[in-house]
């Protein structure tokens, strides 16, 4: 990994170490399968969903313990669900339009779960769900102090999981350590206690490049995340002489896009008001921007261009039937030229109507070399039809820290999708969400496109009717691409890398892509 | 020499408190906070403004930094956010880590670089011209390349681990040392070699050596002893900062070769806008480069006595 957790507690902190720590030494009760994309039962053995769709009654594994030994029952579920509505980031990922699920634990074995209203990806929910053990955090619970429990700095013996490894150690700036779950309760198809490994050793590796090197030169077994798409040509190199094993997973669901800032009322005292916020603008540069060439420029050709957030990575809510624009960079002046934006003085520059030069600042992540040359790219493209684009590089935290705020004017950012599902992405779609990015949290929608946005999302989200929610996704995609409140231009492929002396492992285009089911993974000898 | 030992730590005292001082107002006072980086954008202001509060992120800058500079009078530099450990304790680890490094850097440029620029200054031929070449060639590369340079020489064959201060369990750690130590010693090594060539030409065209050589002295003594001291003025008067440079640690190599150091934690602490960890490891950095700075002027005294002279 590329740097240190932020907590051992996953209910506490998101970033992608402390995501991976989780993989390894926790359980839900169900789980999404990252390649197939299907909910499977985990620590839940099965469940019944009552007439009305609201209630789930789920049974619980028998057997199951601890690391530590403790039994697990039906009390640590409720208490994973009380944890998780003390700390608000966890709460939000457990919440149906602001409200919570309610939990009874009738028996050792069964749970009962309500939902506040119709949902229709139902228990796919509980994947944000980490089993924690009730014998050990209760009392922080109690004290209203769960949401410090399980720092980086409590002593590994004093944590412990449903999950297959147990941590062991942690060096700061160097490694975590995890060993093998004595009390895992799973087994193979020949019924061999998992996990196969016995010890899984986490080195701490700031740099890409370093970490690549480990791998090629067969001083570390699996790489975290995915490649970047420089490091493309020189693995397939290394794979072909047998170094190392390199997984095409196809195209991602995540991607870079470009947005500008459209609260009502943020130009107030800007002359670019008339045209900044306008859909021309956006349509123009959608129409402006050739992607195949973005993709071979950004990606190196591993990429595929896209025309709104879900990619054809998202196979199951993908639109094909949304008409996507031609590249037409004549089209996009004749946009602009429709919201008064002409070249007046024939400098190759265009202007509005009180001459003022057409041109914007965009704010994107310095560091993320997808996001530079694709800034880079841009900034080329919408000079040929006239557009100046200055491009500011900030540090990542200043990059949020701009969009949680709205000071800025334009932004280049890549937004990740917590799940394929939409209905599990409402904050992106919905127009009061915190995630519904070029103008979040909005009382009423501000326009009549997102209004219709709204409307979709909410039926599709509490019917039942699996055909009939896809039919009214595509209708939402169909509206977003005719205002393309934010740009997309390419979503890249994903690849992954490993040691030819790795077996079992299924890569997945989301986090964490390797270790996912870490159970399963081995070695050869 | 008291009073100038004493007025050296009031100074030493006053670089901390200002770097430090200003480290914490300015990692305050850049965009974003370390809430902002540890929920990213998909977290409610809510959720935001409770963890700020619990963080005590909230507070308005100027109390925050008089109570910080309250406790650090005290040696009490407050609490990293991101490792939940007070950052008097988590320095020192990372300290002593890039102390290592940076001793064994310098013996070994020291070693390497001082004999080739003897050689180089006191010779005019082929291995001359060698040594020279690689020292402009050396010193042109940026840190961050010579590392990852070495690294790929390290991971290409298989010599030496890539990364990493030990393995897991494994007692390698003088293997691991090899990479990182490298990259820091020989710029440095090339430094020092250009120095000492430079000095020893000078040196050898004063009337005394002449004198000595006419004395039947052989040239060999002549050149390690008597003008090899006299010629190491220039070195000695940068050894100290050197000292304090790689003390305070160096973001390019320990991040490169993966070494908890220092330089990587404050890199670290940067990113992730821990105000109190930043303003930590400036402190120490500054304290390194004051004890670098005591360490020259020692280092030049020894050399010249005329310069304790004065003071």
């Amino acid at each position: 990994m590329h740097s240190e957790p932020r907590s051992f507690n996953r209910l506490a902190a998101n970033d992608s170490s402390t995501d991976l720590l989780a993989s390894l030494t926790h359980a839900k009760l169900i789980r999404i399968d990252r390649v197939t994309d299907d909910v499977e039962p985990w620590l839940a053995e099965s469940w019944t969903r009552s007439d009305d769709g609201l209630r789930y009654t789920i049974t619980l594994r028998k057997g199951v313990t601890f690391a530590d030994g403790h039994a697990f029952s039906s009390a640590d579920v409720v208490f994973s669900f009380d944890a998780a509505y003390a700390v608000p980031l966890s709460s939000d990922a457990l919440s149906i339009n602001g409200k919570r699920l309610s939990v009874t634990a009738p028996d050792p074995l069964t749970v009962v779960v309500t939902f506040p209203s119709l949902f229709a990806p139902g228990l796919r929910i509980l994947d944000n769900l980490w089993i924690l053990p009730r014998h050990r955090l209760e009392p922080a619970l109690r004290e209203k102090t769960f949401d410090r429990a399980w720092t980086v700095s409590t002593p590994p013996s004093d944590i412990t999981g449903l999950g297959p490894f147990v941590l062991t150690e942690y060096v700061p700036g160097q490694r975590l350590t995890c060993v093998r779950n004595a009390h895992y309760w799973r087994t193979d198809a020949k019924g061999v206690t998992l996990p196969y490994l016995d010890r899984v050793v986490i080195e701490i590796v700031p740099e890409e490049n370093t970490e690549l090197l480990r791998l090629q030169s067969g001083q570390s077994d699996i790489t975290n995340s995915e490649m970047p798409p420089e490091a493309y040509a020189t693995m397939k190199r290394a794979a072909d002489a047998g170094q190392v094993q390199l997984f095409d997973l196809g195209v991602g669901r995540d991607a870079d896009t470009l947005w500008f800032n459209l609260k009502p009322g943020i130009l107030r005292d800007d002359p670019r008001a008339a045209w900044l916020q306008r859909d021309e603008l956006r349509r123009a540069i959608s129409l402006a921007v050739d992607r195949q060439a973005f993709a071979d420029a950004v990606f190196f050709g591993a990429g595929v261009p896209i025309y709104g957030p879900i990619t054809p990575g998202n196979r199951k809510w993908y639109a094909a039937s949304v008409q996507h624009p031609p590249h037409d960079p004549a089209r996009a002046k004749q946009l602009l030229a429709s919201i008064g934006l002409a070249d007046r003085d024939g400098d190759g520059v265009l202007e509005d109507a009180a001459r003022h030069p057409v041109r914007f600042t965009v704010i994107t992540q310095k560091g993320r070399r997808s996001q530079e040359r694709g800034t880079a790219i841009l900034r080329d493209e919408l000079k040929k039809i006239g557009v100046t684009v200055d491009v500011a590089m900030l540090e990542a935290t200043a990059v949020i820290e701009r969009i949680i705020s709205g000071r800025y004017e334009a932004v280049y950012f890549r937004p990740a999708f917590s799940d394929s599902d939409p209905a599990n992405n409402m904050d992106f779609w919905l127009s009061s969400g915190g995630q519904h990015f070029w103008n979040m949290g909005q009382k009423t929608p501000a326009t009549d496109w997102e209004r219709q946005i709204d409307d979709l999302t909410r039926r599709q989200v509490q019917t039942l009717d699996e055909k009939e929610r896809i039919r009214l996704f595509a209708e939402v995609q169909a509206i977003y691409a005719e205002h393309e409140p934010a740009v997309f231009f390419v979503a890249p492929r994903v690849f992954t890398a490993a040691s030819p002396r790795v077996v079992n492992v299924t890569p997945a285009v989301t986090r964490p892509q390797m270790l996912w089911a870490p159970d399963t993974v081995a070695v050869k000898h | 020499m008291l009073r100038y030992i004493l007025r050296r730590l009031a100074f030493a005292a006053f670089l901390m408190l200002s770097v430090s001082s200003l480290a914490l107002v300015l990692a305050r006072l850049a965009p974003g906070d370390f809430v902002t980086g540890t929920f990213g954008v998909d977290v409610r202001s809510e959720t935001a403004e409770a963890a700020r509060a619990r963080y005590g992120l909230n507070r308005p800058i100027g109390a925050q930094y008089r109570e910080w500079v309250g406790r650090a009078l005290r040696f009490d530099f407050g609490r990293s956010l991101l490792y939940d450990r007070p950052v008097g304790d988590l320095i020192p680890e990372r300290a002593a880590n890039t102390a290592v490094l940076a001793i064994c850097a310098l013996l070994v440029a020291t070693f390497v670089g001082l004999p080739l620029g003897v050689i180089s200054g006191s010779r005019d031929g082929a291995v001359a011209h060698a040594i020279r070449a690689a020292s402009v060639v050396l010193l042109s590369l940026p840190p961050l390349l010579t590392s990852l340079f070495l690294v790929f020489v390290a991971a290409r064959t298989g010599w030496l681990p890539v990364g990493g201060m030990t393995s897991a369990g494994g007692r390698d750690f003088l293997a691991h040392l090899v990479v990182p130590v490298a990259a820091l010693a020989l710029p440095l090594a090339a430094m020092f070699e250009r120095l000492q060539s430079q000095a020893m030409q000078h040196t050898l065209a004063q009337p005394f050596v002449l004198a000595t050589l006419a004395r039947g002295v052989p040239r060999a003594r002549v050149l390690w002893r008597g003008a090899l001291k006299v010629s190491l003025q220039p070195i000695a008067s940068v050894y100290g900062l050197v000292i304090g440079t790689l003390l305070s640690g160096s973001f390019a190599v320990e991040t490169v070769t993966a070494w908890p150091g220092l330089g990587r934690l404050m890199l670290e602490a940067l990113r992730a806008r821990d105000i109190y960890l930043v303003a930590g490891c400036a402190a120490a950095g500054s304290f390194f480069l004051a004890l670098g700075t005591v360490v020259s002027d020692a280092g030049l005294a020894l050399v010249d006595p005329r310069t304790t002279a004065r003071d």
